[in-house]
């Protein structure tokens, strides 16, 4: 690839890495993983480039780190069924443990444990809407969903949320 | 407009994506509807609740720096993820990936020193600048240990100790076999912002105690010779002193 491609390439990527890996850790739950997958993800950006079209370059890089992400997992589970190590039980907890000990308050704590008890087509949805702050078009095209699933999985996501922040304790009865 | 139908548009109304009419009636009816205006209120406080507590991350510099060092190479993308080949080991797939340590600008090793040999010192410092030039590979790129280190067997004759040093500021970035010295030696790279570490070990040939510790200086770069568990180890870098001693704590400490 021609020096200036990959200038190109660096101008409309590089912008949107932080977005990159905020949906990566999301969706791993590990920074480490998030990391590798996000080197994952640039690259086969990188080597998919001649096909992005002037656009929208953070939903079609997001596209490309949520299929990573969903590669990255399906091989680990994949491993973990076939071949039984304890050092990959370990890798698992130390991951999960370093972040949790990262969360210190116990509101964003608990929020966080709704999150990660989402279904994952659940959790991608407010993380890209709430945190990311996609639109409706943008989180369809990432996904690959119509709208209105969009909708209602957000929908649902963001009830069961709300029953973590005891939001709606009140309405229960 | 109907409770039912109003509260199925509700997400939609207040992530302003209803078009004009609908939105319209929307707001018409929690005017009049006090349960629904009371769930609008609820799911407003929701959203923004979310939105302020979920962190939105920044990439670490560490991960820039593997991109901006793998899109450096002549060719990036033959330096692709090994995860997304065939790769010879099981472990290599879980999140080693091959990429280049090219650019002048990372320049943090450590390095296993024998104090008394000075041309082995020597040798390891050439060792790193060859490492740091465009096209010389790390050949595992991973920022999990557990990676890393089952990577080297069978590589070389020993294994070396691959410390998370996360929390000390000094993430792991890979590793790379190395010949040195008419050895096979395995070197385990760290980063610390926008420098790079390489760790060379080898055994301890010689009867040392384990606080013998030695450091000298090669071409502007920082050498740290020391031993430990049965090894001797060496770290070369352009970090500054205090922080390549920061560093071989930190390491010494993890074993």
């Amino acid at each position: 690839m021609p020096p200036k491609d990959i200038d190109r390439f660096e101008r409309i990527v590089l912008p949107h890495l932080d977005d990159a890996y905020t949906l990566a850790r999301y969706l791993l739950r590990d920074q480490h993983d998030a990391q590798d997958a996000v080197q994952d993800a640039v690259l086969r950006a990188l080597r998919y480039f001649e096909t992005y079209r002037d656009g929208d370059a953070r939903a079609w890089l997001l596209t490309i780190v949520r299929n990573c992400c969903l590669t990255r997992q399906r091989r680990a589970q994949v491993e973990r069924a076939n071949i039984s190590f304890v050092e990959d039980v370990d890798v698992a907890h130390e991951g999960r443990g370093t972040d949790a000990r990262a969360i210190e308050q116990s509101e964003r704590a608990a929020l966080q444990r709704a999150l990660d008890a989402l279904p994952p087509e659940f959790r991608e949805v407010i993380v890209l809407r709430e945190v990311q702050g996609l639109s409706y078009r943008e989180i369809s095209d990432v996904v690959g969903v119509p709208i209105g699933t969009v909708m209602s999985r957000l929908a649902r996501g963001r009830r069961r949320l709300a029953s973590a922040l005891g939001f709606d304790a009140q309405e229960a009865g | 407009m109907t409770c039912a139908q109003c509260r199925e548009l509700l997400d939609a109304y207040i992530d302003g994506e209803l078009p004009g009419e609908d939105a319209a009636a929307v707001r018409e009816h929690l005017a009049s509807c006090a349960e629904c205006a009371r769930e609008h209120e609820l799911l407003v406080a929701t959203s923004r609740r979310i939105g302020e507590t979920l962190v939105r991350y920044q990439a670490p510099d560490v991960l820039k720096a593997r991109i901006r060092i793998a899109l450096a190479q002549p060719d990036p993308l033959a330096t692709e993820t090994p995860s997304s080949k065939p790769v010879a080991t099981r472990r290599l797939a879980l999140g080693g990936l091959g990429i280049a340590i090219a650019s002048s600008i990372l320049t943090f090793a450590i390095v296993r020193n024998v104090s008394s040999d000075r041309s082995l010192t020597d040798e390891v410092v050439s060792s790193h600048i060859r490492a740091l030039m465009p096209g010389h590979l790390t050949d595992v790129v991973s920022t999990n240990q557990h990676n890393v280190k089952p990577w080297f067997n069978g590589r070389v004759d020993l294994s070396p100790p691959v410390p998370s040093l996360d929390s000390a500021g000094f993430p792991l970035i890979g590793g790379r076999v190395d010949y040195v010295h008419g050895r096979t030696v395995p070197v385990v790279v760290y980063g610390r912002r926008q420098h790079l570490i390489d760790v060379y070990a080898w055994p301890d040939t010689r009867e040392h105690r384990e606080t013998d510790m030695s450091e000298s200086a090669r071409n502007g770069y920082n050498v740290i010779a020391w031993h430990a568990g049965g090894l001797s180890l060496e770290a070369v870098s352009d970090l500054n002193r205090p922080e390549l001693e920061q560093f071989v704590k930190a390491f010494s400490a993890a074993r």
